[in-house]
């Protein structure tokens, strides 16, 4: 066995901090935490001159060739340095999804330009009626010539306001086999009849609602066949549910550590306290065994092995353990770590304050835990379909 | 990265998976409740040469790694085999690194002496422990004919077993859990094998291999349980459905499912990390116990209230399991105990006390 990631992504590490350094100060970091939107165009274009946005795809369609621990190894790094990567998150699936499953017109005319970092894409799946059952969509799209109408609305749509496109899941046919009759197309924010409306969260992040009104959308801007978008739809959402937010809980420890072992005003280490160590302990492990199952979803991925349940397993232990250890230190601090950052006597610098607000979205978004358990239930355990 | 066995683990875990399928039935762990102890396994288990895997070549051992062991004890967990598998492998690893010459490591080479160790630290809320008492909860005590331990004046070895040795504790089933008396003053004197930081480091070792072994036990006993409860869900019948297709038994078991791949990969982390990143070592082993232990004890619960009415009959399997889930880990002060360590092994190992596992 061999638990090293190897040494191309230690290259990788080393590389991305370098330029870290170089390009994101703390101002930086402090606009982007204010901001919530996960994507700054300065930046992300920085990052797309070295070839970062690109980094995964194969050489052939101008990427970098780079394989899945380096790709790891770069997303761990921007985000636990506080990087707005959403975009660059979005853009590296729907990258992948278009060499796979797009038209020659897609590889030649949105890759190369995702690549450069001149467009980026929002995904849309959600909808005010339409959660966890992905299936469900209602936003229609109808026959207009050649070309299509889109009628609907979508909802959790970050960085849907920043974004060029949308990579949208439409309905093109009845909801009687729900699979059955759904079609992708990338609609682009500027068409006529697109609303993009701010929708703020308690964690401190602007997602969106788009209102889309008899928008058209030329018929090349279809991902897919008509009405078989739901394949299209499951590739992109596999590369999502495989990574869950190991990178998150190492920064989240290491603000708990920095703090349990600082000196407190009256002299003692909350260390010594053994509620403290306890804690620490869990938090520790947590973050260790949701670094291992990311770790083996990507050594899967790069053996081509098939990854099952393990995917979801990844998601699900890294969100739901995140947000266990952050509602467990909120109710052992006391007051002070109410307090957020910047504020007279934070405790962890508000690094329990941010965590206990932020970590309730980790077990929803892309895949909510119940959807993924369930999957593993059916997958793993070989139990019955139980919705 | 690679996260695959290969082929000579695999053959390992194969060659134990049949051996056992055979010798080590449930019926044969029922059969042993009273004692503990199964001498006709412990027997096949000599005869693979399960006593000696642990020990270096130059001792007439088979210098088999941890990973080779870990494989070996988390087969046995599955089954819950009543042996001392683990005990000897670790004992026998510390007699033949800092008294290789020692009559013992030959005892144990041959199959003839069973030794197990008094784990040091005293226990935190209950003061139980040799370095207080002088006494300490022995794994295998029952039938063990040495114990090492370490107190203020270093780390020894004590036999004597006749007048030391106390008899089989009716507990949850930890096995042959029995109180060893350390005391210097009692029987034939024990043999000091090391003084001093050699000695603290030394049982400091010890203490990691034996939770890194246990923890692989656990990780085999949570895998059994884990499937025991899977299969019922896919079978039992109400409400005229597999009640396996209900959330409310699904979804518990699903997360047992993910937690338990997560305490093998860190076991398995654990083991890798001795000769590739042994600074991480020791806190890698105390981590790989905790969770083992909180895992076991969650999956044997979720299993056996999988059952309803039945996973609290003594009839059904699952109490076995859930029973040792328990009382194993408890042997080293359990898991609450064991996470203040991970913090301080894995966070602050500056302020780490030597030899206190």
């Amino acid at each position: 066995m061999d638990f090293r990631l190897g040494p191309k992504a230690d290259e990788v590490r080393r590389e991305i901090r370098t330029w870290l350094a170089a390009n994101f100060s703390e101002e930086d970091r402090r606009r982007a935490h204010e901001d919530g939107g996960g994507h700054d165009w300065d930046l992300y274009r920085k990052l797309a001159a070295e070839g970062w946005v690109s980094a995964g795809w194969p050489v052939e369609m101008g990427g970098g060739g780079r394989d899945p621990y380096e790709i790891l190894t770069l997303y761990w790094e921007l985000c636990k340095a506080g990087f707005p990567w959403i975009g660059l998150l979005n853009n590296g699936f729907i990258g992948h999804t278009l060499m796979a499953m797009g038209t020659d017109h897609h590889r030649e005319h949105f890759v190369p330009r995702i690549a450069s970092g001149e467009i980026a894409f929002a995904l849309g799946y959600s909808e005010p009626g339409s959660g966890s059952d992905v299936a469900s969509c209602r936003t229609m799209a109808t026959r207009d010539g050649d070309d299509w109408r889109i009628n609907g609305q979508k909802m959790w749509t970050t960085t849907g306001h920043t974004a060029q496109y949308i990579f949208m899941l439409t309905r093109t046919a009845t909801l009687d086999r729900p699979h059955k009759g759904l079609t992708v197309f990338l609609v682009p924010t500027d068409a006529e009849g697109v609303d993009v409306q701010p929708v703020h969260t308690m964690g401190g992040e602007r997602s969106n609602a788009v209102y889309l009104s008899n928008v058209p959308v030329s018929d090349s801007a279809r991902v897919g066949e008509v009405d078989k978008g739901w394949s299209v739809v499951r590739f992109a959402l596999g590369l999502e549910q495989a990574m869950g937010y190991a990178d998150l809980q190492e920064r989240f420890l290491e603000d708990a550590r920095r703090w349990a072992l600082a000196e407190q005003a009256d002299g003692g280490l909350p260390f010594d306290d053994p509620r403290v160590r306890e804690q620490l302990g869990q938090t520790a492990i947590h973050t260790e065994v949701a670094r291992l199952l990311r770790h083996r979803s990507t050594w899967l991925s790069a053996e081509s092995r098939p990854l099952g349940g393990k995917g979801a397993m990844t998601k699900s232990f890294s969100g739901s353990s995140y947000l266990e250890d952050a509602q467990a230190w909120t109710q052992l601090v006391g007051s002070a770590g109410l307090l957020a950052e910047g504020e007279d006597g934070a405790v962890a610098g508000g690094a329990f304050e941010e965590a206990f607000r932020q970590t309730p979205v980790n077990t929803i978004y892309g895949g909510t835990v119940e959807i993924l358990r369930s999957l593993v239930a059916e997958v793993e355990l070989q139990l019955p379909k139980s919705r | 990265m690679d996260l695959s066995l290969d082929e000579s683990q695999q053959i390992l875990v194969d060659t134990f998976a049949e051996l056992l399928e055979q010798e080590c039935p449930v019926s044969l762990v029922r059969e042993c409740e009273k004692t503990g102890f199964s001498e006709a396994l412990w027997s096949q288990y000599r005869e693979m040469g399960a006593n000696v895997m642990g020990l270096p070549e130059s001792v007439d051992g088979l210098g088999m790694g941890l990973l080779e062991l870990g494989l070996v004890a988390q087969r046995s967990g599955r089954v819950l085999a009543p042996v001392p598998f683990v005990e000897t492998a670790v004992a026998g690893r510390l007699l033949a690194a800092i008294a290789p010459g020692d009559p013992l490591v030959a005892r144990i080479a041959a199959g003839e002496a069973i030794v197990s160790l008094a784990l040091p630290r005293p226990h935190a809320v209950t003061g139980t422990g040799s370095g207080r008492t002088g006494r300490a909860l022995v794994p295998f005590g029952a039938v063990a004919d040495a114990v090492v331990g370490i107190d203020a004046e270093g780390l020894f070895v004590a036999e004597d077993a006749g007048k030391r040795r106390g008899p089989r504790l009716r507990d949850a089933g930890s096995g042959a859990l029995a109180w060893w008396s350390l005391q210097r003053g009692e029987g034939a004197a024990p043999r000091a094998l090391a003084t001093g930081d050699e000695a603290r480091r030394a049982m400091a070792r010890a203490s990691a291999e034996w939770k890194l072994l246990t923890g692989f036990w656990l990780v085999g006993l949570a895998q059994r349980a884990l499937e025991i409860g899977a299969d019922y869900a896919r079978e039992r019948i109400q409400f005229g459905v597999p009640i396996g297709g209900f959330q409310a038994i699904a979804h518990p078991l699903a997360e047992c499912a993910i937690r338990v791949d997560g305490a093998e990969l860190l076991a398995q982390e654990a083991a890798w990390a001795e000769a590739e990143e042994p600074d991480r070592f020791e806190g890698l082993c105390s981590m790989a116990f905790a969770w083992a232990a909180q895992t076991a004890l969650r999956t044997a619960d979720v299993s056996l209230h999988t059952h309803g009415g039945y996973g609290f009959s003594e009839e059904y399997d699952i109490q076995l399991y859930y029973r040792r889930a328990a009382a194993v880990p408890g042997v080293a002060g359990g898991a609450r105990e064991e996470l203040q360590r991970v913090a301080e092994l894995c966070l602050a190992p500056e302020r780490a006390a030597l030899g206190g596992a």
